[in-house]
């Protein structure tokens, strides 16, 4: 029963990524594609937690934990791009 | 499995070594950061492609090899540093030449 | 052990004369002097027991798996060179302590002859082919110092350069023969080698051997057609022209001749290349010493024609003529060392060294002129002095001789015809300089006898001279004994050191040099001008020089062939190269590519990660001219590979990757505001294909490359380690601790060099100023809210959070994935969220905290962790760990190797903080500058 809900899951997170990447392929803004790339590292998390379920491992939890961190900050700063131009100052 | 890893790489160095080519900076820093992509996961490929068995010593099971992990790990964090060089550089060489040209130039080639 | 001081001395002694000028110029003498004495007084021991026939030898260990070792012995031979150098070394610091002008910097030259006397020791003394090829260099290069001494003249740096290009080819070529030799005999050490001559004699490498090997010693001791650097090194002081090219250093050709004379000579080869380059030479320098105008000239030339002399005995290859040569040696340094230093007196007392003006000087320096004219005596042969003897042997060995079949004559005829050459040349000496009338335009007038102890060298050497030439039996017979027998290998050969051997061809050959010398001189006046008809100006400097040009000249072509300044062009060739040379085995094995193992199942999830990889890849490389859209897809390919670590079991690498991911991009967004924000297309279409060819043609190679390493079996080193991560490094995470403890030595070089990296980086932004865009590049202004409130708000509230994270990973990363590289990412990104969301002011009123000092502690830990094991005796970063209780932790463990990692951490915050802060700063400068 889990592990079919596990294929499952799968399922609607490869098809989430792929519908992620044809966003950020067809845009047609830059914060569609920014919205995108966010949206993927989104999902990734969830794939991370799911392959550790499937295996049965805790060792990658973290870099679902650091992807969540990392996602928004990559995010904070194509968007600042976006908006000031100079991302630190 | 193995022949899909070695297309990947092989895309991935195409277009590395396509965008180095290039004659701006810009493109030669993008192709470099996807060549240095390629370079750690061949590294890390030498360790063969295992499933499932982080190199945590203790577990009963045959684990991944530990060495090509860890010799990637400092190449990606080195790589970074040299990225950040090649950056500099170009930036420096904008400030004082006034152009993106990879030979300092300016001139379409 | 007193071997190694004998070297040692000089070489560190070196250091001291140049301090000691301060005291004055004579406490710099004595400084010389005193070190020079301190290494004979050491060198008198082994010296003692080498007399009483007992080769002293001593060897220490260094590289034994290379073969490199230190062997340092002392034999007859080296015996006799260790008294030449340090005996007429210390005559000529003596000398020099009068010669050198006020003005001349007495420190520097004492340092450089005694770096050359320290050299030339372990020249003699080395036991080693490629030791004694470090001195031998070292030799070549302190006499490139020393011939440049007088640096503001162009003759001596002219002259200087020559030597060393001659000298240091030569060594080059002689490399190469030792290592030939090195490889024959299986040894590099020369006492092995010489007691393997039949083995490299019969070796089918033996005369490319020879050949290179010559090659270096004919160089240095400037035999033809190599002879031209000598004459234009007499732009040195005449002390150095003394020591090192007459009495020691161009000796060390002959030194190698003899001391591998048991090794390599009894072949033809040997005896028609030593010999025929040693008679060629002879003559040929003999004739030309007559033609000088120039004092030093002259000797030089005899100094080339004296080491003809000695080439030709030891390529004759009998052991009799060995005796005579290593006995010419002894002979030649005293007097033309002797020579020389009148030589130098003269110049120094009338201010030229053109005998066409020095004329008449008996009647103003009567002293130094029946000094001179005893040693010149010497060098013509004249019976009762010391060249008379050898070159009696000369003339008897060359009688001897029989290989030469219905030409022996040849050898007693060109050996007397040399003969008559040096009796004029040494007439010349004596009669243009003290005699012949009056001097003409001296441009010092009148020229007077020099200081005391400037004629004490002289004397002694002189005395030398006639004491040899007198009494040989009971002065240089004990030396010659020991020194040719250690040439030789061997029992030595009777020979007799009488001076009268009866009348017999020798002595008639004696005469007719001398008769013939004279008469030969007194005809002077037509010959230099039948000379100056026949060779007009043929000089081999000036070839040597077009030579060099030439050779300059390729070089610059062939550069401006290869370099054209386009970046381009050299990665295209550099990619083009090393595809070819992964081609090649490919096209030239038939052994399929893909190996024996399986191919693994290809699930449908890691299938999808693949393409997306792959398409973000080529999106990046279609969309690179879009430059913000390019950056969004190369993170995608940044996240992908994350997620590949993740799938074939590396969490620590997922995690770094995702860490330098965020900081990449934030580092190339910085620079792409500097940045032309779109480009247009640069390149032709045929060069854009040509590039795609080249980039398939790389990709498709690695992509063979790997597909046949992943089907290949494989074998691990690693079980070493994951064995013994726990028991010997406390950490269940093999990863971590490879890379703090196993392989710490590695990490404290990987983040010595990211600091470096960063420290290069802080000074190529130091004073960097850009232009800013106005507008973004769809020309929309940019947007006036620098810092949006509610993104500054929230990640405030971020920050204790990243940091608890990155103390997280810091903590267990030695049992789990996590680290300090890792932990370090985390906390910069943690600290550059704030510079992005609350502005840079805002950040370092808080965080008041300079970068550079923390990389520098960073080292500094992870360096000084390392030295903390010498404590205990430990080697370098050897870790220790324990285990500890903490109420409410629980059971955690404390090594040695966590603080090895704080010092990680704190490098790589250091780091990517100094990076990132002060690319930043440069929009905060520039947009002050142009506010202004």
């Amino acid at each position: 029963m889990l592990n079919a809900a596990i294929v499952f899951a799968f399922a609607c997170i490869a098809a989430a990524l792929l519908l992620n990447f044809w966003r950020l392929l067809r845009g047609p803004t830059t914060p569609d594609r920014i919205l995108a790339l966010d949206t993927m590292y989104i999902n990734t998390i969830a794939l991370l937690v799911l392959f550790g379920i499937h295996l049965d491992l805790t060792a990658f939890f973290e870099a679902a934990l650091l992807i969540a961190m990392m996602g928004f900050v990559g995010t904070v700063a194509l968007c600042k791009y976006l908006l000031r131009g100079d991302i630190i100052e | 499995m193995e022949a899909l890893a070695a297309l990947t790489l092989a895309v991935l160095v195409t277009c590395g070594v396509y965008l180095v080519l290039r004659a701006r900076t810009y493109p030669v820093v993008l192709g470099l950061s996807l060549l240095s992509y390629a370079v750690n996961l061949f590294l890390f490929f030498t360790g063969r492609l295992v499933t499932g068995a982080p190199p945590l010593a203790g577990a009963a099971t045959p684990t991944a090899d530990p060495l090509p992990q860890a010799l990637v790990l400092t190449a990606i964090v080195i790589g970074f540093g040299m990225t950040a060089f090649v950056v500099i550089l170009a930036l420096r060489a904008r400030g004082e030449l006034g152009n993106d040209h990879v030979d300092g130039t300016g001139e379409k080639s | 052990m007193n071997l190694l001081l004998i070297i040692l001395l000089p070489l560190l002694g070196a250091l001291l004369p140049p301090l000691a000028i301060r005291y004055g110029r004579s406490a710099s003498a004595w400084t010389a002097a005193a070190i020079t004495l301190a290494a004979l007084l050491f060198a008198l021991g082994p010296l003692v027991a080498v007399f009483g026939g007992a080769p002293q030898e001593v060897h220490w260990t260094w590289l034994p798996q290379a073969g490199l070792d230190i062997h340092l012995r002392l034999d007859g031979l080296a015996a006799l060179f260790v008294l030449l150098i340090l005996g007429i070394g210390l005559l000529v610091i003596l000398y020099a302590r009068y010669y050198l002008a006020e003005r001349d910097p007495m420190g520097r030259f004492y340092g450089l002859l005694l770096l050359f006397m320290g050299a030339m020791l372990g020249v003699a003394l080395s036991n080693h082919l490629l030791q004694l090829l470090v001195f031998w260099e070292l030799t070549s290069l302190s006499s490139f110092l020393l011939i440049s001494y007088w640096h503001h003249r162009s003759d001596a740096r002219r002259g200087a350069r020559m030597a060393l290009a001659i000298t240091g080819a030569g060594g080059l070529a002689m490399l190469a023969g030792f290592m030939l030799l090195g490889h024959i005999v299986g040894s590099y050490q020369i006492s092995v080698i010489l007691n393997a001559g039949d083995l490299i004699r019969a070796h089918p490498l033996y005369a490319p051997m020879l050949l290179l090997v010559l090659l270096g010693a004919f160089t240095k001791s400037a035999q033809f057609p190599f002879h031209f650097w000598l004459p234009h090194a007499m732009a040195a002081p005449t002390p150095v022209s003394a020591y090192l090219h007459s009495a020691t250093m161009v000796k060390a050709g002959v030194f190698l001749l003899a001391r591998l004379y048991p090794a390599l000579s009894g072949t033809e080869l040997w005896f028609f290349l030593v010999g025929g380059v040693g008679l060629a030479t002879l003559l040929f320098a003999a004739y030309n010493a007559l033609f000088q105008h120039d004092l030093k000239g002259l000797l030089a030339y005899s100094t080339i024609s004296h080491l003809g002399l000695i080439t030709l005995l030891f390529g004759i290859g009998t052991p009799l003529a060995a005796v005579a040569g290593v006995f010419h040696i002894i002979n030649h340094a005293t007097f033309k060392a002797s020579l020389f230093m009148a030589a130098g007196i003269i110049d120094h007392e009338t201010g030229t060294r053109d005998m066409r003006l020095i004329n008449g000087m008996w009647k103003y320096m009567p002293h130094t002129a029946t000094l001179a004219m005893v040693a010149a005596a010497a060098m013509a042969g004249v019976p009762l002095l010391n060249g008379f003897l050898s070159k009696e042997m000369f003339f008897a060995e060359t009688l001897h001789l029989s290989a030469l079949g219905a030409f022996s004559w040849v050898l007693p005829a060109a050996a007397t015809l040399a003969g008559i050459f040096a009796v004029a040349y040494s007439a010349r000496f004596i009669h243009d300089v003290f005699f012949n009338g009056e001097p003409i335009d001296l441009p010092k007038f009148p020229p007077h006898e020099p200081p005391r102890h400037m004629k004490v060298p002289v004397e002694i050497l002189v005395a030398l001279c006639l004491l040899v030439g007198i009494l040989p039996a009971i002065t240089v017979a004990p030396l010659l004994a020991v020194a040719a027998g250690a040439v030789l290998n061997g029992p030595l050969p009777d020979y007799s050191l009488a001076i009268w051997h009866g009348f017999n061809t020798p002595f008639i050959m004696s005469l007719v040099a001398l008769a013939g010398g004279i008469a030969l001189y007194t005809q002077r006046h037509k010959l230099f001008a039948l000379h100056d008809r026949v060779f007009p100006g043929v000089d081999a400097r000036a070839l040597f020089w077009e030579f060099i040009t030439w050779l300059m000249d390729t070089a610059h072509a062939m550069t401006r062939a290869l370099e054209n300044g386009s970046l381009q062009r050299y990665a295209a060739l550099l990619l083009l190269t090393a595809v070819a040379a992964i081609a090649w085995p490919f096209l030239n094995s038939t052994a399929p590519i893909a190996g024996p193992v399986p191919a693994a199942p290809i699930d449908a999830l890691t299938l999808l990660g693949a393409l997306v990889m792959m398409a973000a890849a080529v999106v990046t490389t279609v969309w690179q001219r879009q430059r913000l859209t390019a950056v969004i897809a190369l993170s995608v390919v940044g996240l992908v590979v994350s997620l590949t670590f993740v799938r074939w079991s590396a969490p620590d690498l997922a995690l770094t990757q995702l860490s330098v991911e965020v900081v990449t991009i934030v580092l190339l967004l910085l620079a792409l505001y500097f940045l032309p924000q779109r480009a247009t297309v640069d390149s032709s279409n045929l060069r854009r294909g040509q590039d795609l060819l080249l980039a398939t043609g790389v990709g498709g190679g690695v992509g063979l490359i790997t597909w046949a390493m992943l089907t290949r079996p494989y074998t691990t080193i690693a079980n070493y380690f994951v064995e013994n991560s726990l028991p010997g490094g406390g950490g269940a995470n093999v990863v971590n601790v490879i890379l703090v403890d196993f392989r710490g030595f590695d990490t404290l070089g990987e983040i010595t060099v990211l600091a470096i990296a960063a420290i290069g980086i802080f000074a190529l932004l130091d004073n960097l100023r850009l232009e800013m865009p106005a507008t973004d590049d769809g020309g929309r202004p940019w947007s006036s809210e620098r810092y949006p409130l509610v993104l500054s708000q929230l990640t405030r509230f971020l920050l204790p959070l990243a940091l608890l994270v990155s103390v997280y990973l810091f903590l267990r990363g030695h049992n789990a994935p996590g680290g300090g590289f890792i932990a370090g990412l985390v906390t910069a990104v943690a600290l550059i969220l704030q510079y992005m969301a609350s502005g840079i002011d805002w950040t370092q009123q808080r965080w008041r905290l300079q970068y550079h000092p923390i990389i520098a502690a960073g080292v500094l830990i992870a360096a000084a962790t390392g030295a903390g094991s010498w404590l205990y005796d430990r080697p370098f970063l050897t870790s220790a760990f324990g285990h500890f209780h903490l109420p409410l932790a629980g059971e955690f463990e404390l090594a040695t190797a966590m603080l090895f990692d704080l010092g990680v951490y704190l490098t790589v915050v250091g780091v990517v903080m100094l990076i990132l802060a002060n690319l930043g700063k440069l929009t905060q400068r520039s947009a002050g500058e142009g506010g202004t």
